[in-house]
């Protein structure tokens, strides 16, 4: 006989609704278990710090996303627009070249040339390993000034556009983390992180491979991490970010 | 018999791997108090059970009710800027502990009662005089 049994037993019917619950209860738990396919996912609110809760719920980004796509089609509107209104004479076609010269240096349009694709990828090695599968080593991850650093020596290499994760950089583009996330002008972007920038190939490439330079610390952890390569021709995407301006103003010189 | 809730546990969690189900990462913690808030139910009720004053309609309600608040209550303290999901959470660790140590202690308790009977049965059996200590009283 069973010592424990006995008057569990007699105390009427717990055990199916003990059962019932149960089985809820480990179905709950099995669900938000963390495991290494949702590990990414869930990393920003194991860190459970209220703030990364509380951002990560409140940035709609489905909305975000359409609004970016219309933004891009009137800004492509405009740019026919312009075109348009070039052709009836040729002061106004004057006039339309510099202000499409100056849209390309801004980053409003799509633009192409050569150029070279860097890839930051997380090292393999950070993957989950045994029961310690939440843990991340932090020199094996790609961080937001990993991506900052890159960006800069591909602007100070000569590039002449350069876009993060189809993202492309302007001038007042911010590279920053959130928690485990980076932000690209407040979009989060995940790895592998694809840095593409047009110009000259060979001063491009010879920047990323400087000893010394923006990707020695990562490839010192791991060179897998990193990948560079030339290509012949990229296109890089139109900014769609905000343009809208309030405080600075051009000033109009007297004549 | 009584190992049935543990089983159904195991049975639960797998019917959720094999049915792939994805929190959104956006409502796991507070999905994951729920389960806190759970655990201590279930704890509760075999508590109560072992004390003999089960009652399954307190139980499934109470079941329900504590998964419910104590998600509310983090998400309600995350739109206030409260951080209220480790408070729930310490006051839930503090009851599953408690009610894993009342548990012990009635365990505990049968088994010592259960060793003691069998040994005033088998003296009684010998035919011998029963005068040693049954050691059965209650030891709180």
């Amino acid at each position: 006989m069973n010592p424990f049994a006995r008057r569990m037993q007699a105390a009427d019917g717990w055990v199916w609704p003990t059962t019932l619950v149960s089985l809820v209860l480990g179905f709950m738990i099995s669900s938000v278990w963390v495991t290494a396919q949702n590990r990414r996912e869930r990393i920003a609110s194991l860190d459970s710090t209220q703030r990364s809760r509380v951002s990560l719920n409140s940035i709609d980004l489905e909305e975000f996303e359409k609004l970016k796509e219309e933004v891009q089609k009137l800004r492509e509107d405009k740019t026919k627009l312009e075109n348009a209104v070039a052709d009836k004479s040729s002061s106004t076609k004057i006039l339309n070249d510099q202000l499409q010269e100056s849209k390309n240096f801004g980053g409003l349009v799509e633009v192409e040339g050569p150029g070279v694709v860097v890839t930051l990828r997380d090292s393999s090695k950070a993957g989950p390993q045994g029961s310690m599968a939440t843990i991340v080593d932090p020199e094996s991850v790609i961080h937001d000034l990993d991506v900052l650093k890159v960006v800069n020596e591909l602007n100070a290499s000569g590039a002449e556009a350069v876009s993060v994760n189809n993202l492309r950089v302007v001038s007042t583009t911010s590279i920053r983390c959130v928690g485990p996330t980076i932000l690209v002008d407040g979009t989060r972007i995940s790895t592998p992180v694809v840095i593409r920038a047009i110009g000259d190939r060979e001063t491009l490439y010879s920047g990323m491979n400087m000893p010394g330079g923006a990707l020695a610390a990562v490839r010192g952890t791991d060179p897998a991490m990193v990948t560079v390569e030339k290509v012949d021709s990229i296109t890089l995407p139109a900014y769609t970010g905000s343009t809208a301006r309030k405080l600075a103003k051009t000033i109009e010189k007297k004549q | 018999m009584s190992l049935m809730p543990l089983l159904a546990v195991l049975i639960g969690a797998i019917i959720a791997v094999y049915a792939r189900v994805q929190v959104d990462p956006k409502v796991a913690p507070y999905m994951a108090l729920a389960c806190l808030a759970g655990l201590d139910t279930l704890l509760g009720g075999i508590r109560s059970a072992a004390e003999g004053q089960f009652k399954k309609d307190v139980f499934v309600t109470g079941f329900i009710s504590n998964v419910l608040f104590a998600s509310f209550l983090a998400w309600l303290g995350d739109q206030i800027y409260i951080n209220l999901l480790f408070a729930v959470a310490l006051v839930l660790g503090a009851r599953i502990f408690n009610n894993l140590s009342l548990i012990r202690r009635h365990l505990l308790t049968r088994y010592q009662d259960y060793v003691a009977r069998k040994r005033e049965l088998a003296a009684q059996q010998t035919q011998a005089v029963s005068t040693t200590g049954t050691g059965s009283e209650v030891q709180s």
